[in-house]
């Protein structure tokens, strides 16, 4: 492919844009690529593309709290151009309509890593449980019964002592 | 010292925390992120502790101090642009940093050399059971630690590895490679230079998500995908040396011959002239190097420790100079 504006040497770099759902696409040989860097000079950080993202998520007619979150005063106005939010309780506040677009950064919605021991407390132990109670059943499918009967063991002290 | 490694320079993890009573620094009042710094300090060094981390507030930092803390990767230019309410606390051995009030309340940061994450893993692990003790951490039973930034949300973690590459560079590669690992979530990204841009052909691997896996399997994702591309490195030396083997000689004693003789250098030059005499050393080309630590050098070469060591202003000329001249030095017998 010939660069567009020159039209003489290979286009070794493609720009794609899209703004308001309208695609234009560059394709530029590398000189020309250095002449026209205002074309990348749109600041690929991650925070631009997912307040980018959110401004499309709430671009649609949700109800959201108009007085924004009730701990640091935080709207999603401001949040969806910050893309970042103001407290803990932002999270609750904006929940409903975060979540879509949580899933669409991450790829996940739930967390699989680590839990504090603070703040975690009894929800750490039901995690735990609920791993070994997979391992348990496991056990049994590979009919290895003592380990299994151990795993039991477990489970019931765990439960006893929540 | 041995910290220089091949192919893998550094590996390092990031854990993002922050604390339920404070706002988050987008929100904060100074006075806030004052207690906010006196409670993590507390918490590390509070009287039981023998950790002896110490404490520095960005305030007292010249522009230059900050920098080198920067090139050294201990603080993230985003820290030292808050003049007021940042800080950081540093372990005895420099290769932790507890960075406060940058994007999230803390940042734990920790290094090791060569591939090393598991390693670097258990000591974040570690530092962030001993705050918690003192600390509340925000946490949300769906979406994991809560951070500023959504695309930080789940375990808070960055897992990255520092890898010179200088024969998938030269043999124009990076740019496949790093469309091929994009697609498994993984960025690669140059450290000194903008973008694709590398200068030392060193780049850094690392997660692109944070949530819905454990900090273990992110970790072993990236292992994973760091192994292969040390393979595919070895396997680009191993052909260029066989199949160019005059040329690759030439480019590494050019390289060899100006950092010990010439007058002047810029950092561009010097990193990649220093990444040429390490790909040499690492294949058995040159054997003056062996005793060198060439990924040091390449860090002692950037500008504001060039700047702190003349401990006065430079023009870029005279650091020019004065780097030229420090190169000499160090690769002197």
């Amino acid at each position: 492919m010939l660069c567009n504006e020159c039209g003489k040497n290979d286009a070794t770099v493609h720009v794609t844009h899209i703004i308001n759902g309208k695609k234009t696409e560059n394709h530029l040989c590398e000189d020309c690529a250095k002449k026209n860097q205002s074309l990348f000079n749109s600041s690929f950080s991650m925070e631009n593309l997912f307040s980018a993202m959110l401004n499309n998520a709430f671009s649609g007619a949700t109800y959201l709290p108009s007085k924004g979150c009730s701990t640091c005063g935080m709207t999603y106005d401001q949040f969806r151009n910050v893309g970042k939010f103001g407290c803990s309780d932002c999270i609750e506040t904006f929940k409903p309509k975060l979540m879509p677009v949580i899933k669409n950064i991450q790829g996940y919605e739930i967390h699989q890593g680590k839990i504090p021991n603070r703040a975690g407390g009894d929800y750490k132990v039901q995690k735990e449980i609920e791993k070994l109670r997979n391992e348990l059943k496991q056990m049994i499918d590979q009919e290895e019964y003592e380990k299994a009967a151990e795993i039991r063991d477990q489970i019931r002290d765990m439960e006893s002592n929540m | 010292m041995d910290k220089e490694k091949e192919i893998v320079m550094t590996s390092r993890i990031r854990l993002a925390r922050n604390l339920n009573n404070y706002k988050f620094p987008t929100k904060m009042t100074n006075e806030e992120a004052i207690s906010i710094i006196s409670d993590t300090n507390n918490a590390l060094n509070g009287d039981s502790s023998n950790l002896n981390y110490k404490l520095t507030y960005m305030k007292d930092l010249s522009d230059v101090e900050k920098n080198v803390l920067i090139e050294r990767h201990l603080i993230s230019p985003a820290l030292s642009e808050n003049k007021e309410k940042g800080a950081f606390l540093l372990s005895p051995d420099k290769d932790t940093s507890i960075m406060i009030n940058e994007e999230d309340h803390i940042r734990i940061q920790t290094l090791g050399y060569g591939m090393c994450l598991d390693e670097c893993w258990d000591k974040a692990n570690e530092l962030d059971d001993v705050l918690e003790e003192n600390l509340n951490f925000a946490f949300d039973r769906e979406l994991g630690y809560i951070t500023s930034c959504p695309t930080n949300i789940g375990t808070g973690m960055r897992a990255s590895v520092m890898l010179h590459l200088p024969a998938l560079s030269i043999t124009n590669q990076i740019d496949k490679l790093m469309y091929a690992v994009s697609q498994l979530g993984v960025a690669v990204r140059g450290v000194y230079g903008e973008g694709t841009k590398s200068m030392g052909h060193l780049y850094q691997i690392s997660n692109q998500g944070t949530l819905g896996a454990s900090e273990l399997k992110l970790i072993d994702k990236i292992t994973q995908i760091v192994v292969q591309i040390i393979e595919k490195e070895k396997n680009t030396r191993a052909l260029l040396k066989k199949n160019n083997k005059e040329e690759l000689e030439d480019e590494i004693y050019r390289a060899y011959g100006l950092l010990t003789n010439a007058r002047s250098m810029s950092t561009d030059e010097a990193m990649k002239l220093i990444s040429f005499v390490k790909l040499g050393k690492e294949i058995g080309i040159i054997e003056k190097v062996q005793n060198k630590d060439l990924y040091d050098l390449m860090i002692k070469a950037q500008p504001n420790n060039i700047l702190s060591i003349a401990n006065g202003e430079l023009s870029v000329k005279e650091r020019d100079i004065k780097r030229a001249e420090l190169i000499r030095n160090e690769l002197a017998d």
